[in-house]
């Protein structure tokens, strides 16, 4: 049963539902700045007016986000006197807005740009000077604030106030002379999710400092993935240089790198939000990569490698293996299949959190620092590591082992992504492909999986994990 | 004289404003009986009975106001009486807080006992020392009397009153930026619905009452409904105190009776126009009421129907009398400075709305207006009108449209010749009444 009308047509409109909601879930399109599904509502910009008609004559205009749907309303959400309000919203909006898009890292993005060209499209009509505020001002080390960009939307401050929940941000003086502030205690610095701000801010006036003029967003793809930060398993999406964008002269290391990582809505993991750790993925994934496979740290070819871990694995008598907690479901799946039968598998914490980080709240940080631990227990157990006298072949797969505390004299084929000296102490080594350059998934601490996509190739001289167990394990299988 | 009189009737002395005097006229009598013999309910049907008006600017009835508000309903209810005196030209409720604190806090206790309220607010502004000094001493003689706190009376109501100082923001006193302020937060004013007698203070049912009308209230409870409708007009009843300032001889504040002739009131009770200087114009209630010419007062009286026939409005009764030779133009600059430096910044319309059109309005001042400026500031009011969160926008828009309207030759003069038309003096020559 219909409850009311948007532009003519019955939409149902659940209970305490507003206009926005009611019309967004309908898929009717109205503006918005300041309203945001996960904050409250502040009804401010008042570019989402909507149009009541009045049964006894005498529409009037009200905004669509605060205005609670009653039975039999109709509402117009793209009539004249609409669009006439909303073209006047803009003008003021713009009137002391530098738009200075050319030199934004928000255009491309920025939702006054897209309405701007939807409502309006003119020149200012103003004669006068705009209201001069600061540029650049560093809210924390990870945020610079344009003010004379901000629209004061207040998207912002009621982030800090009502998610992460630091009330670090505000909004000083009044009128066009408001400026948006860290407050004095400095919370916003040590917010660890201060970042999402950038993503929320409608327009540039809050910007990444690591990303500043580093890219325009047009060049860059967003390839959906998962942060491994923590068991959270945050869907991401990073964002790199598109194919058809390829640098080749200036710095076409920039081809495969990491622009940026934003959050990629999930209502059952993440909501709309990330921390500042899932938004420094570069710094995990970008450390110096192996690539180069040795034995006894002499280098060989990847597949002289191979062939000697077969040939340790063939001929251990008590092999053990360290699970990687930073596995994919599809590696756990591939090392299971070939090689759960011949190894005593255990599963090991790769990482371990770091001095200074947040170890757990009650927002998204979780206590255990890897993407896949729940999984790994599921299939190999919760029990530590733990080593016989008859041990004498260590499998470690991944980071976060120490050398120093496996048994003495075993032997021990590691398989790693970086650059570490326990590489060269290892009797055979193997580097694999990091999360970037494979696709899989991850089971977070609540069992919800999410998947992520590759988005860069691995050198040639990389192995891919999955693929990797399975010639590991050709002959023992035939022997067995 | 301006009527009949229901708040300044008694002589103001030296003592007037204390305890022993105001019990010596009857004072907390009324409480008394309101307590003893009296339901809740009672005290709202009189109160909706006698039709009384708000006097903060709106004109909205207080009865009705009142009934929303269900004195049982198990949660608690806040009272707030609006101290915020902030419209330029108004100065009214600074009378009832020098002179009558204790009518104010008499009347608060018996509306906290009609919509159930155990914490009331007064919620004066900060640039109000004596009127502050006086009411805190009026609330620490009534504690100690026992007219506030526990078991008033030996009854089972119990009412506290706080007194809280604003920091001086306009927008503090527009009702829900007050209730903001008191809250602790920034005074930004906040968007209906909810209203603010469903969800106000700490997001509980909230009455917020000027302090004239609040000032009301002891005297209809005491003396009815029917003696309070005797007075004024059939839709106006009662009276209005009206601060007058500008070019008369006798500003001041006085308490109008509704339907007194206007003319008169300025002409005798004010003592004229200062100077003997005609009016040219008279800012009705506040500056954020539409401007009248001196033509347009001859035939008004003062109340709501006939204001708003000519179209203005009582506002918050504070009047601003302009005499022949002022400049309009300037006059407006004056004032819309005031609306930008006031707007508190929250919503968009009225944000940048204030700061363009105190631009422009400078602009032409300084000799280089252009003549579509005219146009832009009634476009920038019309786009102020019903779209910001609060009454604000509305205001400055209107009081821009009113003057515009009024005097656009003057405005286009100065456009054309880059001067004034009037020679741009905001003062005229008159010796003030002694």
């Amino acid at each position: 049963m219909p409850d009311f009308f948007i532009n003519g047509q019955p939409v149902h409109a659940e209970r305490d539902q507003t206009v926005m909601q009611a019309a967004l879930a309908a898929g009717f399109f109205i503006p918005y700045f300041c309203w945001h599904p996960n904050l409250s509502v502040a009804g401010n910009c008042r570019i989402c007016v909507v149009e009541v008609e009045d049964p006894k004559g005498g529409n009037w205009v009200e905004i669509a986000c605060n205005m609670p749907v009653s039975e039999g309303m109709r509402v117009l959400t793209d009539s004249d006197q609409v669009r006439e309000r909303r073209k006047e919203t803009l003008q003021m909006i713009l009137l002391n807005h530098p738009v200075d898009c050319g030199i934004c890292d928000k255009a491309g993005e920025c939702t006054l740009q897209d309405y701007h060209y939807q409502y309006y499209g003119a020149r200012s009509v103003s004669l006068d000077a705009k209201v001069h505020a600061t540029k650049f001002h560093p809210l924390s080390e990870r945020v610079v604030l344009d003010n004379e960009r901000c629209i004061l939307c207040s998207r912002c401050v009621r982030f800090t106030n009502e998610v992460s929940k630091t009330h670090s941000l505000g909004i000083q003086l009044r009128g066009d002379h408001s400026l948006v502030r860290a407050s004095e205690d400095g919370a916003f610095a040590s917010d660890p999710y201060s970042d999402n701000v950038i993503d929320i801010c409608p327009v540039g006036a809050l910007l990444s400092k690591n990303f500043l003029y580093k890219s325009r967003v047009w060049y860059l793809k967003a390839t959906p993935s998962v942060c491994p930060g923590c068991e959270r398993g945050c869907n991401v999406d990073v964002w790199h240089r598109k194919p058809e964008w390829k640098l080749n002269a200036l710095d076409p290391k920039q081809n495969s790198a990491i622009a940026r990582v934003t959050p990629r809505e999930n209502a059952q993991v993440n909501g709309p939000w990330i921390c500042n750790k899932g938004r420094d993925l570069a710094q995990i994934f970008e450390r110096p990569r192996a690539e180069q496979s040795m034995l006894k740290g002499k280098a060989v070819e990847l597949a002289a490698a191979v062939d000697a871990a077969r040939r340790l694995i063939e001929g251990a008598k008590k092999p053990v293996a360290l699970v990687s907690s930073w596995a994919s479901n599809e590696e756990f799946a591939a090392f299971q299949r070939a090689l759960g039968e011949r190894l005593v598998s255990f599963v090991k914490a790769d990482w371990l959190p770091q001095p200074g980080e947040r170890v757990e709240d009650d927002v998204l940080i979780k206590a255990d620092k890897n993407p896949n631990t729940r999984r790994a227990r599921e299939l190999f157990g919760p029990a530590l590591p733990a080593f016989t006298a008859e041990t004498d072949l260590v499998l470690v797969w991944g980071e976060g082992c120490n050398f120093a505390e496996l048994p003495r004299g075993v032997k021990v084929i590691y398989l790693n992504s970086y650059l570490a000296p326990e590489n060269g102490h290892a009797d055979v080594f193997i580097p694999i492909s990091v999360q970037t350059e494979r696709a899989g998934s991850y089971t977070n601490f609540a069992g919800t999986v999410s998947s992520f996509s590759a988005c860069f190739a691995k050198k040639p001289a990389v192995a891919h994990a999955q693929e990797l167990f399975a010639r590991l394990a050709t002959q023992s299988k035939v022997v067995a | 004289m301006t009527g009949a009189k229901w708040i300044m009737n008694f002589p103001v002395t030296a003592t007037s404003h204390s305890l022993a005097d105001y019990r010596a006229r009857g004072g907390y009598e009324t409480l008394q009986k309101v307590l003893t013999s009296m339901k809740p309910d009672d005290v709202t049907k009189e109160v909706t009975a006698s039709g009384l008006l708000g006097h903060g600017g709106a004109a909205f009835p207080v009865g009705r106001k009142w009934a929303v508000i269900k004195p049982n309903d198990g949660q608690p209810h806040h009272l707030c009486a609006n101290a915020d005196e902030g419209e330029p030209g108004t100065f009214k409720d600074r009378w009832v807080l020098e002179h009558a604190p204790h009518l104010l806090l008499e009347s608060m206790l018996i509306t906290s006992y009609a919509i159930g309220c155990r914490h009331s607010f007064v919620y004066i502004r900060g640039e109000f020392d004596l009127p502050y000094r006086r009411l805190q001493a009026a609330a620490d003689e009534a504690y100690e009397a026992g007219y506030f706190g526990e078991r008033i009376f030996g009854t089972d109501f119990s009412c506290d009153v706080f007194v809280y100082r604003g920091a001086g923001s306009y927008v503090c006193g527009e009702a829900s930026g007050l209730l903001t302020s008191i809250e602790g937060k920034k005074g930004y004013p906040r968007n209906r619905p909810p209203r603010l007698t469903v969800k106000g203070l700490y997001q509980r049912p909230t009455v917020v009452n000027n302090v004239e009308t609040l000032a009301n209230i002891t005297g209809i409870v005491a003396r009815g409904a029917e003696t309070f409708r005797k007075m004024g007009t059939a839709k106006s009843p009662g009276t209005q105190l009206v601060s007058i300032s500008g070019h008369v001889n006798k500003p001041g504040v006085y308490e109008v009776e509704y339907g007194y002739p206007l003319a008169k009131f300025i002409y005798e009770d004010c003592g004229g126009m200062l100077g003997g200087n005609k009016l040219k114009a008279l800012i009705p209630g506040g500056i954020s009421t539409k401007v009248l010419t001196g033509d347009d007062v001859a035939p008004l009286t003062y109340d709501h129907a006939s204001f708003d026939g000519a179209g203005s409005s009582l506002g918050s009764g504070g009047m601003i009398a302009i005499a022949d030779g002022t400049c309009m133009v300037r006059l407006l600059q004056v004032m819309l400075r005031f609306y930008h430096h006031e707007s508190c910044g929250q919503c968009t319309p009225c944000r940048e709305g204030m700061g363009w059109m105190h631009r422009i309005i400078d602009r032409i001042v300084a000799g280089k207006g252009v003549p579509e400026d005219i146009e832009r500031l009634i476009a920038i009011s019309n786009a102020n009108d019903g779209t910001t969160i609060c009454g604000m926008g509305d205001a400055a828009g209107y009081a821009t449209v009113g003057f515009i309207a009024k005097f656009r030759d003057e405005f286009e003069y100065w456009i054309e010749h880059k001067r004034s038309k009037v020679g741009g003096a905001l003062e005229v020559q008159g010796t003030w009444h002694a």
